[in-house]
């Protein structure tokens, strides 16, 4: 998460074309939430929008907000998934996450009284490309995250193991 | 059962209250300045300069490794317009060009070495600053120079480079590093003057004695950029003279905020000039002096005869 935080501040400007930037830390919240329990995941999400917001330039509070967002969508997106389709489901969420960022970005910047394009030129030429192509993004190094994130559960009392 | 809906119950009530939290940060965010009023920060403007300055080594280290890939990618995408002859015929010819052209740069950056030793004497500079890094959203146009408060250096100081070509304006500045917005930026503003070309020498920055004349009505007006990204002036007067070709100079005024820029800092030329007849101003066209994209070295002025009136 910290990693991919660093990376948005640091290396995501080069890659910003137009309304176009890939938000590493929102896919990466949105893997690292799946598989946890609703109370973490939206803990998790929180903090590391805090670290997104803290790390950037933009309006502090856009980033916790958006990985709340994406945490708390992920982590019940994961409780409804079957086998095998984590990688497409969670590419799903990633997009989705990235277009409830977007909008939230934008009526951020709306109440701080910054310039804002007209909000339909937005949604069609900023919003939807870009949830589309972190959706691309997600799913491609989808496989990779689950690999990270993916730990055989322990075996506890609580599990009767 | 139980333990489960209290889990469930538990999320909720988190979720509630970190969504609150969020909305609270971005209300003190907003509330507590953008450290450009005496250059007193919040604490949210303090951790993101903090976390700047922090990360001031590794952004320098990564426009290291980006600036060939950057350069490629422009080349790349003014190819994409092209049919494969086209393009084949292009490369052969830019081949062709490269001697040249790396000749002709060779010159150019010792030129503007040159022009970056030098000083204006109504001028007062900080030291020469290196630009480490874009940074910022899709909605902004802003660089971080190795520059801050400790050289001197605080909020709204123009940035130039040359002697006097406007790059843009300190926004942010902590101890070591400044951000700086950029003029292509759209919260970026600034009183213009639009100079015919026998009345400037954008290379000295020198304006003719005429262009003062009270019997010239020179065009005026508010330098900034639309939200399509086109540089422009706006609110001038479809009566004043404004011509393709006509040089861009600050007049000192940005605004409501007498004198943020120095008057005779030059902006650009005039790309296009238009007007219909039920318009009240003139649309014009601007193509900056500066380009983001080959910032190296810049200069922040920090004081000029007759700042204070």
């Amino acid at each position: 998460m910290a990693v991919a935080a660093l990376l948005d501040a640091v290396v995501v400007p080069y890659l910003t074309f137009g309304f176009f930037s890939p938000r590493l830390t929102l896919i990466a919240v949105v893997f690292a939430a799946a598989p946890l329990r609703d109370l973490q995941a939206v803990l998790l999400g929180f903090f590391g929008g805090v670290l997104l917001d803290a790390l950037g330039g933009d309006l502090f509070g856009v980033g916790a907000l958006g990985g709340l967002l994406a945490a708390a969508l992920a982590a019940r997106a994961s409780a409804v998934r079957r086998k095998g389709t984590e990688r497409v489901l969670l590419a799903q969420v990633a997009g989705i996450a990235v277009a409830a960022y977007g909008l939230l970005g934008y009526t951020a910047r709306w109440l701080a009284g910054l310039a804002v394009p007209h909000l339909s030129e937005y949604a069609v030429w900023g919003i939807l490309p870009d949830a589309l192509m972190n959706a691309l993004i997600a799913f491609l190094i989808g496989g990779w995250l689950l690999q990270i994130i993916n730990v055989k559960p322990q075996h506890t009392w609580e599990s009767g193991g | 059962m139980g333990r489960k809906k209290s889990t469930a119950a538990s999320g909720l009530a988190t979720l509630f209250i970190l969504c609150v939290a969020s909305l609270a940060l971005f209300t003190i965010y907003v509330k507590e300045g953008d450290c450009e009023q005496g250059g007193d920060c919040g604490p949210l403007h303090t951790v993101q300069l903090g976390a700047a300055e922090v990360l001031q080594p590794v952004r320098s280290i990564f426009a290291t490794v980006f600036s060939p890939v950057t350069n490629t990618g422009e080349r790349i995408m003014g190819a994409f317009d092209n049919t494969r002859e086209q393009k084949l015929e292009r490369e052969v010819r830019e081949t062709e060009e490269l001697a040249a052209q790396a000749s002709r740069l060779e010159r150019e950056n010792a030129e503007l070495r040159e022009l970056l030793k030098g000083q204006r004497s109504e001028y007062q500079y900080g030291p020469l600053a290196q630009v480490v890094a874009p940074v910022g959203d899709q909605f902004t146009q802003r660089i971080i120079i190795n520059v801050g408060t400790q050289d001197g250096v605080e909020a709204n100081m123009p940035v130039v480079i040359g002697q006097s070509t406007l790059v843009g304006r300190t926004a942010e500045v902590s101890r070591h590093t400044a951000q700086v917005m950029l003029i292509t930026d759209q919260m970026f503003a600034a009183g213009v003057r639009i100079i015919p070309p026998a009345k400037f020498d954008p290379s000295s920055g020198e304006i003719s004695p005429a262009v003062t004349d009270e019997d010239v009505s020179y065009g005026q007006g508010l330098l900034g950029t639309d939200l399509e990204g086109y540089l422009g002036v706006d609110l001038v007067s479809t009566s004043a003279r404004a011509e393709e070709g006509d040089f861009i100079v600050t007049s000192g005024r940005a605004g409501d905020k007498e004198l943020l820029f120095p008057p005779g800092l030059y902006v650009g030329k005039v790309e296009s000039v238009s007007s219909q007849d039920i318009d009240q101003f003139k649309k014009i066209v601007v193509e900056p002096a500066m380009n983001p994209q080959d910032l190296e070295e810049v200069r922040v002025i920090t004081d000029w005869a007759g700042r204070n009136g």
